[in-house]
């Protein structure tokens, strides 16, 4: 069944949340998620002190029903007293703010005058103090897409919650290694259109995010949730999409869902659902209410500066950029770019001209994964790849060599660089001579093949090639 | 119309349209006006960048809730009487303005679990801070406790500032003589509006140790450690605030802690077997003289006569030596003459009427001014305080209200005698920074 997402008066918008990298935003602690054995574990309550504002907080409610204890894991060397809430934040986290504008910016958005840091009540135990500590940075953006432009209707910064360890009946655990860690959360208006749209905008938002270069990478550090109704009904928010692959069969999925409740005469509850493995969607909470939000009175309202922020190239533009100056394929050219190492490697490719810039780039975003593929071991080429490629711009060592020397630094080896020196062509005919003595007759294939095991890293390929012809 | 904080309003900028409530700026900001989006954020707009500033909606008057409260006879009666702090405070949603709420409806709505521990009575007494707290204050407090007694309570909580709960703890302890029911101090770190409130523990372990104890004497009850599950009842006199956020930053100093309690496992443990029980003691009311001024100094390195001088018309003065009891006071080469100078002021100003009384600013152990032979001076010229091991604070507090109470010769005489167990004979090793 095709469904006319128009027809059905689809409303749909999206809302990211992507960890910055650089330290927790209220405090000095880096932002290091970690699982290890805690050293520090605290047992705490928390309290819904619901009814101030003369409504009770539905969410605030459906949690403090529940009466839970919760256990908070933390560590004396990553986490300090700001994330147990025994100490009032510091002072906001420059960099993270000013990340933040760029993200504004970029997204052609309004910042307000004086940013106002506001709690958000949160009683599930996933902040230690009971709220979440967010601002409003700025307004009124949009993002160009295939379908027009998508609205931006704010851009905050916001604390990350702590993790959630383990859940039982009376007792929740978290870790408070996430907690604090910088968040950046752009909502968009109900502008997406249908669901492959909706997965266009979020992957533009996080190429938008990724440009900044500040962002933090790998599963978890971006986050999605689409909120989505149909025919003027109630609205739901989906979350958890693990793979951007499959959020549009997972909208369509919830769409059909609303539809079968509206066929059976039934009602389409205002809620938060998760999206599941089979992607269809299930409910996690109600959804929370607007009385949740009341000023952080121990942060100092904040005047930013806009006149100093410098707009980073987007991504694609970046890309592009690559492909014309280095004449890199694109695969090469977005991988590079969406690594983060542009800057890096436009450096090494102008330092050292007599390497290709393609070998460069091959080996600074392939090598490591090549490694981990054939001896599973973890290494960041970018860290030594300098050092080695001197080597080779000299003329010292081989192209092959680059290769080597990597595995035997990913492997915690001492590199005797020494022993990858290209050797002289009278050396190189001497090996040459013996595999030809003791392999007499052998296809010139065959003799290729040892020649290149033995001087694999001592000689460029195309030299011994040229050398084991005369040879014969 | 002017429209008002909690009111709605429609601000027209150069550039867009802001519909969202009014709310109260800081008087730092008077260049802004803050308004509360229908998203629950807050945004500051430039006043010169606002060109009109339209009423929609005044603000809706909340109707007050009155819940009866039955009592129940079974069950002991408590007064909660609040003077303030952090543990009074609790942020209107709305306006984000701090309001009060203190009656004993609310405090139930707060703290639902106290229903099943006492009939609660509750009323404001002061709304302060307690670092503006004056003798006064103090005054008012017993008198207000007196009341209580005289209605016949079986104890009495009083909600403080943590700043200076440590002072008006030994203040009561002081004042309050014979007392026939408990009077327990509870502050908090984290305001009462928050989730992670250490308000409700302090508060219900307080009650659930009233209640289930025979216990009559004036104690401070705050969080043992970072985590919700238990409170220590702490002396009046030997307790100290040792950390500026923690919520177990409330440690007794030269002492056990009388008792802990664990709320959740329906447990109390007593650490200090000797205290006053529950009589039918009349109580009487020994109070501060508001007119008597006694200063507090620390003493440091390369100190000036001036600041010592600044006291020269006290009636007492509290010195937070050095170690066992020092202040630079002696001549040692040509570098030190103004030590001999401080030395011969504090000896006139002694001479003259001001009673000097030493503690130490190690916070932890006992003056002993006979180890030196500089200290034995300071004894021949009058400082006061060889052996005691009272903190500066409850020092401090001791002689203003010995000094409020008594002749000059007493005060002298009683300052280092143990009267509330403000001096302890024996320390146990194990008080130390515990």
């Amino acid at each position: 069944m095709q469904l006319d997402y128009e027809k059905l008066n689809f409303k749909c918008g999206i809302e990211i949340h992507q960890q910055l990298d650089t330290h927790k935003l209220f405090c000095n602690c880096p932002s290091i998620i970690r699982d290890d054995k805690p050293d520090i574990v605290i047992k705490r309550k928390l309290r819904a002190s619901a009814g101030e504002s003369g409504e009770v907080d539905a969410a605030a409610l459906h949690e403090s029903k529940r009466d839970k204890q919760f256990i908070y894991q933390a560590y004396s060397d990553t986490t300090c007293l700001v994330e147990l809430d025994e100490e009032p934040p510091h002072d906001l986290n420059k960099e993270a703010l000013e990340i933040t504008l760029q993200v504004a910016l970029m997204l052609n958005a309004k910042v307000v005058d004086k940013i106002c840091f506001m709690r958000k009540t949160v009683v599930d135990g996933s902040n230690t103090s009971g709220f979440q500590r967010t601002a409003l940075i700025a307004t009124d953006g949009f993002v160009e897409t295939s379908k027009g432009k998508v609205s931006v209707d704010s851009i905050c910064l916001e604390e990350e919650a702590a993790k959630i360890v383990k859940r039982t009946e009376n007792e929740d655990t978290y870790n408070l290694s996430r907690l604090g860690i910088p968040l950046v959360e752009i909502a968009t208006a109900p502008d997406i259109k249908d669901p492959e749209h909706c997965k266009e905008t979020a992957k533009k938002l996080g190429m938008v995010l990724r440009s900044t270069n500040k962002v933090k990478r790998g599963l978890g550090t971006i986050r999605q949730d689409v909120n989505l109704s149909i025919k003027g009904k109630s609205r739901v928010e989906i979350k958890g999409f693990q793979d951007l692959k499959n959020m549009p069969k997972i909208i369509e999925n919830e769409v059909k869902r609303h539809l079968k409740l509206l066929e059976k005469g039934k009602e389409i509850k205002k809620e938060v659902r998760k999206a599941n493995k089979d992607l269809t969607t299930s409910f996690m909470r109600p959804m929370p209410g607007s009385a949740r939000m009341y000023p952080e009175t121990d942060i100092r309202t904040i005047r930013p500066d806009i006149s100093k922020i410098k707009i980073p190239e987007l991504i694609t533009d970046k890309s592009k950029k690559l492909e014309k100056d280095f004449k890199l394929n694109k695969d090469l050219a977005d991988l590079i770019t969406k690594s983060g190492k542009t800057d890096f490697f436009i450096k090494l490719a102008e330092k050292y001209k007599n390497i290709k810039p393609l070998f460069i780039a091959d080996s600074l975003v392939n090598s490591g994964k090549e490694i981990k593929r054939r001896y599973n071991k973890d290494i960041d080429s970018s860290e030594h790849i300098e050092e080695i490629l001197d080597y080779l711009n000299k003329g010292k060592i081989s192209k092959e060599a680059v290769f080597e020397i990597l595995v035997e630094k990913a492997q915690g080896k001492k590199v005797d660089y020494k022993k990858y020196f290209l050797m002289s062509d009278e050396e190189i005919k001497k090996i040459l001579k013996e595999i030809i003595a003791k392999n007499e007759g052998a296809p010139f294939n065959a003799l290729m093949g040892q020649a290149m095991a033995k001087l694999r890293g001592k000689a460029d390929g195309k030299k011994i090639v040229e050398l084991l012809k005369k040879e014969i | 119309m002017q429209a008002k904080t909690g009111d709605t309003v429609l601000v027209q900028t150069k550039d867009k349209e802001v519909n969202g409530i009014l709310m109260p700026v800081p008087e730092t900001e008077e260049d802004i006006v803050i308004l509360k989006l229908e998203s629950g954020y807050n945004i500051g707009i430039d006043k010169k960048n606002i060109k009109t500033i339209k009423l929609v909606k005044t603000a809706e008057k909340k109707k007050e809730k009155k819940a009866e409260i039955k009592s129940n006879k079974k069950l002991p009666t408590i007064s909660i009487l609040h003077t303030g702090g952090t543990i009074a405070s609790k942020v209107d949603y709305k306006t984000g303005g701090v309001i009060a709420g203190f009656s004993a409806s609310e405090m139930l709505e707060l703290f639902p679990e106290l229903e099943k521990i006492a009939n609660i009575k509750s009323r404001k007494i002061a709304s302060m801070q307690s670092e503006m707290m004056r003798f006064v204050h103090y005054n008012l407090m017993a008198k207000e406790i007196e009341k209580e007694v005289e209605k016949g309570v079986d104890g009495i909580i009083i909600t403080h500032g943590t700043d200076t709960m440590h002072y008006s703890s030994a203040a009561l302890a002081f004042i309050l003589e014979d007392l026939p029911v408990p009077v327990i101090l509870v502050g908090s770190q984290r305001s009462s509006d928050r989730g992670s409130t250490d308000a409700a523990i302090n508060l219900i372990s307080a009650c659930y140790f009233i209640a289930n104890f025979d216990f009559a004497d004036v104690a401070i009850c705050m969080h043992e450690n970072m985590s919700d599950d238990s409170c220590l009842i702490l002396p009046a006199l030997k307790t100290r605030k040792m950390h500026t956020s923690r919520r177990d930053a409330f440690r007794a100093i030269n002492s056990m802690p009388f008792a802990r309690v664990s709320f959740n496992e329906n447990n109390i443990s007593f650490m200090i077997k000797d205290y006053n029980k529950k009589s039918d003691k009349k109580l009487k009311l020994s109070l501060f003289n508001e007119k008597i001024r006694v200063g507090l100094i620390k003493t440091h390195t390369n100190m000036f006569t001036e600041e010592f001088l600044t006291y020269k018309n006290f009636d007492g003065l509290v010195i937070e030596g050095t170690g066992l009891g020092h202040l630079p006071n002696e001549e040692i080469d040509e570098y030190t003459k103004e030590n001999k100078k401080i030395f011969n002021s504090l000896k006139d100003m002694i001479k003259k009427g001001l009673i000097a009384v030493m503690s130490s600013q190690t916070i932890y152990g006992r003056i002993q001014m006979n180890v030196y032979t500089p200290m034995r001076e300071l004894q021949e010229i009058g400082v006061l305080g060889h052996l005691s091991d009272m903190t500066a604070e409850t020092t401090f507090i001791k002689l203003a209200w010995l000094l409020s109470n008594y002749k000059k010769e007493e005060v002298k005489e009683l300052i280092t005698k143990n009267l509330k167990g403000e001096i302890s004979e024996r320390v146990e090793d194990k008080t130390f920074l515990s």
